[in-house]
C-alpha cells in the first residue's frame, strides 16, 4: 500500500488533525502527578490563608497541585496528612502549590483541605464511574427559569459551604415540561447530602407566634463556623439508646433584626425557673423547614435589649460517644451551612437518589475498556474472515479506534461527564462504526475490478448515499431521548449522536479516501 | 453454487417466504396485546420504571440467591455478578419495589453479617411517580423515534412500497424481541427501552442498503445486486452481534448486559425481517415495475 498516495488525501489530514486535537484535549498524564486540592472548607484555616475551592469548569489536569508543605515535597495524600500532623498547633507553616505559596497558622488538627489524587486525564467521570451520589429533585410547585437559576446557585453555595466541591448541578426538563434539578456529588454518601439538597432550608426564629428573624444574609450577618472559639461540641451525656452530644455556635444578627427582637422581648414577662434562673416567659424557638430544631430560654436581663449575638444550640445522637460527637458535628455543620446560604426559592422533592460505590465505579471503567478491546478484536476477526486480507482489516480497525478516541476527545473538550450510558453508547459504536466501512468496501469490490479514478470516486459516492441515509435515521431515533427521562438518559443520546456524526463526517471520509487510494493501485 | 440455488428457490417461492417473519410478527403482537390487557403494561417493568430500589453489593461471600430472596420477604430479583475471566463472584444485584433503601440495606447487612458502606455498596432509589413518568416518556420517545425514522426513510426513497417495506422491517425488529422478553418473563428497565431506540437506528441500515441496491442501481441483474447487498448486510450484522455477545458475556454491568441482550435479539430478528420479508416485497415490487 502506498502511504504517499494516502497522505495526499486532504480527508486523511482532517482525521489526523482531529486526532491531535483530541489527544491534547484529553491530555493523558503518563506519570503520577501527585495530589490536587479537591475542596476547601468554609472559613477553615486553609480558606483564611486564601486557598480557594476549584471552580467546576477548570480542566481536571489543570487543577491546583500541592507541591510542598514547608520544605517537604508531597506526592501522595498520606505524605500530606503526615506532614500536617507533624506540625505543632499554633505554629505557622507554608503550603506551596503549582500556583503560589500560602502561609498558614495551624489553629487545630484539621486545616480544612480535602485532597484527591491528581486525575490522569481531562476526561470527566460521572458518578457512575467514580462513585458518589446523584439526586434528582423536582420542585413541589412550578418555578420560573430565574428561580431555577437562583435555586442552583444557592444549592451549589450550600454544598460548597458544607465542604463538598466536586459536584455538578444542572437543570433538565422532560417531554411533558416538568422541571428537574440533577445534583451529582463525587465522594459523598447519600445520608450526608439528602437533607442538604432536599431541604428548602427555611430557617425561622420565633418567640411565641412572632417571627423575629430568618435565615440568610438579610437578618444574619455572620455565622461562626470552623472556629473553635465560637463554634463547638460542648457536652455529652447518656440518652435513650446511647449518647447525646450538644453543639453550640454563635450567630450575629443585623441591627434591624436585633431591634425587632428587642421590641418583642420588651412585651414579655419575667419568670423564675425551678433552678432559680430568671428567664422570659416565652423561649426563642428555632424552626428549620417548619420543624422545631431548638428552643432557647432567654435570660431575664435580655428583656428589651438589642442583642446582636445569639448562641444557637442543638444536639446529635449516637450509640457511642465518638459517634455522638460526629453526629453533633455533622448536625452543626448542616445547620451552619443552611444559615449562611439561606433558603431555596421553593420546596423540592427527591424523586430519585442513587449512591454509587467508588470501587464499583472503578470496576466498571476497567471492564468497559476490556470489553472495548475484545470487541475490536472480535470485529477484526469477522472482517478478516470475510475479506481475507489485512489490507482491509487494519484500516478498518484504525478507523474504528480513531472514532472512539475522537468521541472521548470531544467529551473532554465539552467538559462532559462520562457515565455508564455513554460507555454503552461507545461500545455499541464499535459494532456499528465498522458497518459503514463494510458498505464502502463492498461497493468498491462489486462488479468488474476497476482502477479508474472516476469510477472509484463514483462508487464511494454511492456508498455514501446509504451511509448518510443510515446516519440520519440513527440521529432521528436518538433525538427524542434528549428530551425524555428527566435528563438522566440524555448522555446516551448525546454520545451516540456525537459518535455517528464524527464517524460520518470525519473518520469515514478518511477511510473512503484510504480505500480509494488502495483501489487505484 | 449456493447463490444460484437460492435464486431458484427464492424467485419461485418468495411470495410465501416473505410471510414467515410476518407470522412471527403477528404472534408476537398477540403476546404483547395479551400482556397489556392482563397487566396494563406493555411489558414487565423493573424498578427503574415502576419505582423501587436497585442495589449492588460488592462481596465475595457466596450466599444462595434464594436465601436473600426469602429474607427480603416481598417480591425481589436477585442476580449474581461474576468476573468472567476468573469465574469468581464479585457481588450481586438486588431489585425490589415494596421496601425502601434503608430497609433493604438492613436486611442485606443481616444476611451478609457485614456493614455495607459506600466502599462495597451502590444503591439507586427511584420514586414511583418518576418511574411512571420515565415509562410513559420513554415509550413516547420510542414512538417519536419510529415516526422520525419513517419520515427519514420516506424522504430517502420517495417511493411508497419500498419505504413501507423498510418501516415494516424496523417494526418487526422491535416487536419480536419485545415478545421474547415477555415470554421469558424478563423485566425491562429504562436502559432497556433506550436499547429499543438503538434498534430503530441500527435495524434499518441493512434495509436501506438492500433497498438502495435493489431499486437504485441498474447495472447488474436484480438478484445479483440483492445477493451482494445481503453479503454486506450479513457481515455488518455479524460484526454487531459479535460485539453484543462480548458485552453480554464479559460485562459486569446489569445495564449494559440488558441493553446488549435486547439489541442482540433485534439483530437476529433483523436478518429474517430484512432478507425474507423486505427482500420479498422488493422482489415483487421490482417485478411489477419491470426493474431487472
Amino acid at each position: 500500500m502506498s502511504f504517499k498516495r494516502i497522505f495526499k488525501q486532504w480527508r486523511v489530514w482532517i482525521l489526523i488533525v482531529c486526532l491531535f486535537i483530541s489527544y491534547f484535549s484529553i491530555n493523558y498524564q503518563f506519570s503520577n502527578q501527585g495530589v490536587i486540592i479537591n475542596g476547601i472548607e468554609y472559613n477553615s484555616t486553609a480558606a483564611r490563608a486564601g486557598i480557594t475551592n476549584p471552580t467546576p469548569d477548570i480542566k481536571p489536569t489543570e487543577r491546583e497541585h500541592i507541591l510542598k508543605v514547608n520544605s517537604q515535597g508531597i506526592t501522595t495524600i498520606d505524605e500530606f496528612t503526615n506532614a500536617i500532623a507533624n506540625i505543632p498547633v499554633n505554629t505557622t507553616f507554608d503550603i506551596t502549590t503549582n500556583k503560589r505559596a500560602y502561609g498558614l497558622l495551624k489553629e487545630n488538627a484539621a486545616i480544612g483541605i480535602t485532597l484527591a489524587n491528581a486525575p490522569s486525564s481531562n476526561l470527566r467521570k460521572g458518578i457512575d464511574l467514580q462513585g458518589g451520589t446523584r439526586v434528582l429533585l423536582k420542585p413541589v410547585t412550578p418555578i420560573t427559569n430565574d428561580q431555577t437559576i437562583d435555586l442552583m446557585a444557592t444549592m451549589e453555595n450550600r454544598l460548597n459551604t458544607y465542604g463538598l466541591s466536586d459536584l455538578t448541578i444542572r437543570s433538565a426538563s422532560d417531554l411533558s415540561g416538568e422541571k428537574y434539578v440533577i445534583v451529582e456529588i463525587a465522594g459523598a454518601t447519600k445520608d450526608e447530602v439528602k437533607e442538604l439538597v432536599a431541604g428548602q432550608g427555611k430557617f425561622e426564629a420565633k418567640i411565641g407566634n412572632e417571627t423575629v428573624f430568618e435565615g440568610g444574609k438579610k437578618d444574619i450577618t455572620r455565622v461562626c463556623k470552623n472556629d473553635g472559639t465560637c463554634s463547638r461540641v460542648s457536652t455529652c451525656g447518656a440518652s435513650t439508646g446511647g449518647t447525646s452530644c450538644r453543639f453550640e455556635f454563635q450567630i450575629t444578627l443585623s441591627p434591624e433584626s436585633a431591634a425587632h427582637q428587642a421590641a418583642v422581648t420588651q412585651t414579655l414577662n419575667i419568670q423564675s425557673e425551678p433552678s432559680g434562673n430568671r428567664v422570659l416567659e416565652k423561649p426563642l424557638d428555632l424552626y428549620l423547614d417548619g420543624k422545631l430544631v431548638s428552643s432557647l430560654q432567654i435570660a431575664a436581663d435580655l428583656k428589651g435589649q438589642k442583642a446582636t449575638s445569639i448562641l444557637i444550640s442543638g444536639s446529635g445522637q449516637g450509640p457511642t460517644q465518638k459517634e455522638a460527637v460526629q453526629a453533633a458535628i455533622a448536625e452543626m455543620n448542616k445547620l451552619q451551612t443552611i444559615l449562611i446560604t439561606g433558603s431555596l426559592p421553593t420546596k423540592l422533592e427527591i424523586v430519585k437518589i442513587d449512591s454509587i460505590s467508588p470501587s464499583l465505579g472503578e470496576q466498571f471503567v476497567k471492564n468497559a475498556i476490556f470489553i472495548g478491546l475484545i470487541s475490536l478484536i472480535g470485529v477484526a476477526i469477522v472482517v478478516y474472515l470475510r475479506y481475507r486480507t489485512l489490507k482491509i482489516v487494519i484500516p478498518m480497525i484504525i478507523t474504528v479506534s480513531s472514532e472512539i478516541f475522537l468521541v472521548l476527545g470531544l467529551a473532554a473538550m465539552t467538559k462532559y461527564n462520562l457515565d455508564l450510558a455513554s460507555i454503552a453508547g461507545i461500545i455499541a459504536s464499535v459494532g456499528t462504526g465498522v458497518d459503514d466501512q463494510i458498505v464502502i468496501m463492498d461497493e468498491l469490490l462489486f462488479g468488474e475490478k476497476t482502477t479508474s479514478s472516476t469510477s472509484i470516486k463514483q462508487k464511494v459516492k454511492k456508498a455514501f448515499f446509504v451511509i448518510l441515509a443510515a446516519y440520519f435515521v440513527t440521529v432521528a431515533a436518538m433525538l427524542p431521548l434528549l428530551g425524555a427521562g428527566a435528563g438522566i438518559l440524555k448522555g446516551f443520546g448525546l454520545t451516540t449522536i456525537a459518535g455517528v456524526t464524527i464517524g460520518v463526517f470525519i473518520t469515514r471520509p478518511a477511510y473512503g479516501a484510504i480505500a480509494r487510494a488502495w483501489m487505484e493501485e | 453454487m449456493l447463490k444460484e440455488r437460492v435464486e431458484v428457490v427464492f424467485r419461485k417461492h418468495y411470495k410465501w417466504i416473505m410471510f414467515i417473519p410476518v407470522i412471527f410478527l403477528i404472534l408476537s403482537l398477540g403476546i404483547i396485546i395479551n400482556h397489556t390487557v392482563k397487566t396494563g403494561d406493555l411489558f414487565e417493568k423493573d424498578v427503574s420504571l415502576k419505582g423501587g430500589v436497585s442495589a449492588t453489593v460488592y462481596t465475595q461471600k457466596a450466599i444462595p440467591e434464594e436465601q436473600i430472596k426469602n429474607a427480603i420477604k416481598v417480591d425481589a430479583t436477585v442476580q449474581k455478578l461474576e468476573d468472567f475471566t476468573t469465574g469468581k463472584q464479585i457481588g450481586f444485584l438486588v431489585a425490589v419495589s415494596e421496601i425502601n433503601a434503608d430497609q433493604l440495606q438492613q436486611i442485606l447487612e443481616q444476611q451478609l453479617g457485614e456493614k455495607l458502606t459506600d466502599k462495597n455498596y451502590s444503591v439507586e432509589e427511584t420514586g414511583p411517580k418518576l418511574g411512571q413518568s420515565f415509562y410513559k416518556q420513554l415509550l413516547q420517545a420510542v414512538f417519536l423515534a419510529f415516526v422520525l425514522m419513517s419520515i427519514t426513510v420516506a424522504i430517502t426513497f420517495r417511493t411508497f412500497i419500498p419505504s413501507i417495506a423498510v418501516i415494516e422491517a424496523a417494526f418487526t425488529d422491535i416487536v419480536i424481541p419485545l415478545a421474547i422478553l415477555i415470554l421469558f418473563n424478563i423485566k425491562v428497565s429504562s436502559a432497556g427501552i433506550v436499547a429499543f431506540l438503538l434498534v430503530i437506528g441500527y435495524s434499518v441500515d441493512t434495509d436501506i442498503l438492500l433497498t438502495t441496491w435493489a431499486i437504485r442501481k441498474r447495472e447488474h441483474p436484480l438478484f445479483d445486486r440483492m445477493w451482494h447487498s445481503m453479503k454486506t448486510g450479513l457481515t455488518m450484522t455479524l460484526c454487531a452481534m459479535v460485539v453484543m455477545m462480548i458485552g453480554l458475556v464479559f460485562s459486569t454491568s446489569g445495564v449494559i448486559k440488558e441493553m446488549f441482550f435486547i439489541i442482540f435479539l433485534a439483530l437476529i430478528t433483523d436478518i429474517f425481517s430484512t432478507y425474507l420479508t423486505n427482500a420479498g416485497i422488493l422482489m415483487w415490487y421490482c417485478e411489477k415495475k419491470g426493474i431487472k
